[in-house]
């Protein structure tokens, strides 16, 4: 009942203030007066924000934007995927350092919930940075939000970048190859490349921390894909799930699988040298060895987690 | 010890005009000359106006009987004014680049050159890094006739700095212009009355004050550097919140069909939008200024954001 009456008091000012020649931003944030504090609130920020007045840093990270969507996030946390993290104070609190997690489907849903993880239970939280499959820089709306959360276009100049800054920043190592996984090949870790994210953590002193997901790799069953719609497209991959592309876009919802994250211990490199970035055998077996810790820790969480769904 | 003579190409257009009226309030210059076919149109004292046109190989005789020791190379067209095919902006980007060093190999005091060159080699891409070295200009291919332009230029600059080791040539790589009283590309696009951009994408766009434009070029010429430097304001900003400051309406138009909206604007005469521009505006760039900042040793007084708002509140 009292929203009925606030919303009907808050559009009776709106329009004194219009009458009165007000212009509609002004209007808005006065007449939100009549509003309950949370969405007075709200529509004030919102008005704020529509006249240019945020703050982006240079990689277009939007600290407000991701408090705005707290709420979706936390539900996607708490209810969706019930995610329960462990060894969240193995994360650097001061200084850079490189997270290194397996990774399935292309929206970086890992990422963002690794970020809501240390966000709730670190001691000292700060947002990471992720790197971002190029692709999704080509997509309208999905390249804006990515940015805003933190991601980047997945570029050694920009991990040595932000690294340098003293940032955390996740990298999914498996790239492509696990973005693009069939459902029976799930937290089964792919080739790691050229271990180009250990180069960088050399070539910048960085720590690696290891991090093992298990749930993310269940929201997106891709049981087929369709090469021919993906070379239209010019997509890496066009994946088949039993919801995406059939139900459009409610084919982009996940699927409510329950989640673990477990943040593993640091791997120190600062030992190294920058120089050593170069020593191809040290980078493969750096990499490899994070590629071992990941698909344990993996194996090991699936065990403790049990059912997938439920 | 002697002050410094300088010659100004492109002396007519505003940047080159206020290049020279900074340059002759200063004592350390004792001699200015400007280049030019137009007349300047920034009020001059003792600039010495030469009207020669840049691509005529005349230029030779005359840049060497001023015995210059920098030349301050500020021709190059970013976009065909109103009356200027593309054909006729190639010849004078690079036929007139050709001609300017034939004229300062004949000149023997030259020990300077600075050019005012356009980051816009780097391009706009999807998959770029967020921020261009000055080692990364070729990490992807020119697309656009300007870029190759300027990919040429480059070239031109190069190999004269590789044969004459003891001039130092510095190549200023300028993101685009921004301030209250430049007519740039940016402004009039910010102008429209209806601004197009592409719908759903938001693109980092990195710009340069008009201020510190100018007074990067007079860093250089005190302090000249070998090779390329990349000018520009610090940080980025969303085309969503530059258009938000500024006040503009954004008209949202779908990829496959901008291109026929930006060709409308062009015909019924509202502005011309270079194909580089409206790459630009699908998906930024932004430049490192490390070296501008340690090297050439100035650091921009307007980063990005307060350039926009600065425009926004004095325009």
């Amino acid at each position: 009942m009292t929203g009925f009456a606030a919303t009907g008091d808050f559009l009776l000012r709106l329009r004194h203030a219009l009458d009165g020649g007000t212009d509609l931003p002004e209007a808005l944030g006065r007449a939100a007066g009549a509003l309950p504090p949370p969405t007075r609130d709200q529509v004030r920020t919102a008005v704020r924000r529509l006249s240019g007045d945020y703050s982006e840093d240079e990689w277009g990270f939007d600290e407000e934007f991701v408090h705005m969507l707290e709420p979706l996030l936390g539900f996607l946390y708490d209810r969706w995927w019930r995610v329960q993290p462990t060894g969240v104070e193995n994360v650097p609190a001061q200084g850079r350092a490189l997270l290194a997690a397996n990774h399935a489907g292309i929206l970086p849903w890992d990422a963002t919930m690794m970020g809501l993880a240390i966000q709730r239970e670190h001691q000292l939280p700060r947002y990471p940075r992720f790197l971002v499959l190029n692709w999704a820089f080509e997509l309208p709306y999905v390249s804006v939000a990515i940015r805003k959360f933190g991601g980047v276009v997945a570029s050694p100049y920009n991990s040595v970048r932000l690294l340098e800054q003293d940032r955390l920043v996740v990298v999914f190592p498996e790239g492509a190859k696990g973005a693009g996984k069939p459902y029976n090949q799930r937290y089964r870790m792919q080739r790691f490349g050229r271990g180009g994210f250990v180069e960088v953590a050399l070539r910048t002193g960085s720590p690696i921390v290891p991090v093992a997901v298990v749930g993310s790799e269940e929201i997106y069953p891709k049981l087929g894909e369709s090469p021919v719609a993906a070379r239209i497209l010019r997509a890496p991959f066009f994946p088949l799930t039993p919801t995406f592309p059939w139900l459009g876009p409610l084919g982009t919802i996940p699927l409510p699988s329950k989640w673990r994250i477990e943040f593993c211990e640091p791997i120190d490199t600062s030992a190294y040298g920058p120089d050593a970035a170069d020593d191809r055998a040290l980078v493969l077996e750096l990499s490899e060895q994070v590629r071992e810790v990941i698909q344990g820790k993996v194996v090991e969480n699936l065990v403790k987690r049990g059912p997938a769904f439920v | 010890v002697a002050g410094r003579r300088v010659l100004i190409t492109g002396v007519g257009s505003f940047m080159g005009g206020t290049l020279a009226r900074r340059l002759e309030e200063d004592p350390d210059f004792e001699y200015v000359a400007g280049l030019d076919t137009r007349r300047p149109t920034v009020p001059l004292q003792r600039t010495e106006f030469i009207r020669a046109d840049i691509r005529d190989p005349a230029i030779a005789g005359v840049v060497s009987s001023t015995k210059v020791d920098t030349v301050v190379h500020n021709q190059i067209v970013r976009r065909p004014g109103p009356g200027m095919s593309g054909a006729t902006m190639h010849d004078v980007n690079v036929i007139g680049s050709l001609q300017l060093l034939t004229a300062c190999e004949k000149t023997e005091e030259i020990q300077n050159i600075v050019v005012r060159g356009s980051a816009g080699i780097y391009g706009a891409e999807p998959h770029a890094p967020q921020f261009y070295g000055e080692a990364m200009a070729r990490l992807y291919p020119l697309r656009t006739r300007f870029q190759r332009d300027v990919g040429e230029i480059e070239n031109l600059f190069a190999t004269f700095s590789r044969r004459h080791p003891e001039i130092v040539c510095t190549m200023l790589r300028y993101q685009p212009a921004i301030g209250p009283s430049l007519d740039t590309q940016f402004a009039r696009y910010l102008s429209l009355p209806m601004v197009p951009t592409h719908l759903g994408f938001d693109p980092r766009i990195q710009l340069v004050h008009e201020y510190d434009a100018l007074e990067a070029l007079v860093a250089t010429v005190r302090r000249p550097v070998r090779g390329a430097v990349n000018v520009a304001g610090s940080g980025t900003i969303g085309l969503t919140r530059i258009l938000r400051l500024a006040r503009r309406v954004p008209l949202p138009v779908v990829g496959p069909l901008f291109n026929s909206v930006a060709d409308t604007l062009g015909k019924v005469g509202l502005t011309d939008l270079s194909p580089d521009f409206r790459r630009l505006l699908r998906y930024g760039r932004g430049v490192d200024t490390t070296r501008l900042v340690e090297e050439v040793g100035y650091r921009p007084r307007y980063s990005t954001p307060v350039a926009v708002a600065d425009y926004a509140e004095r325009r």
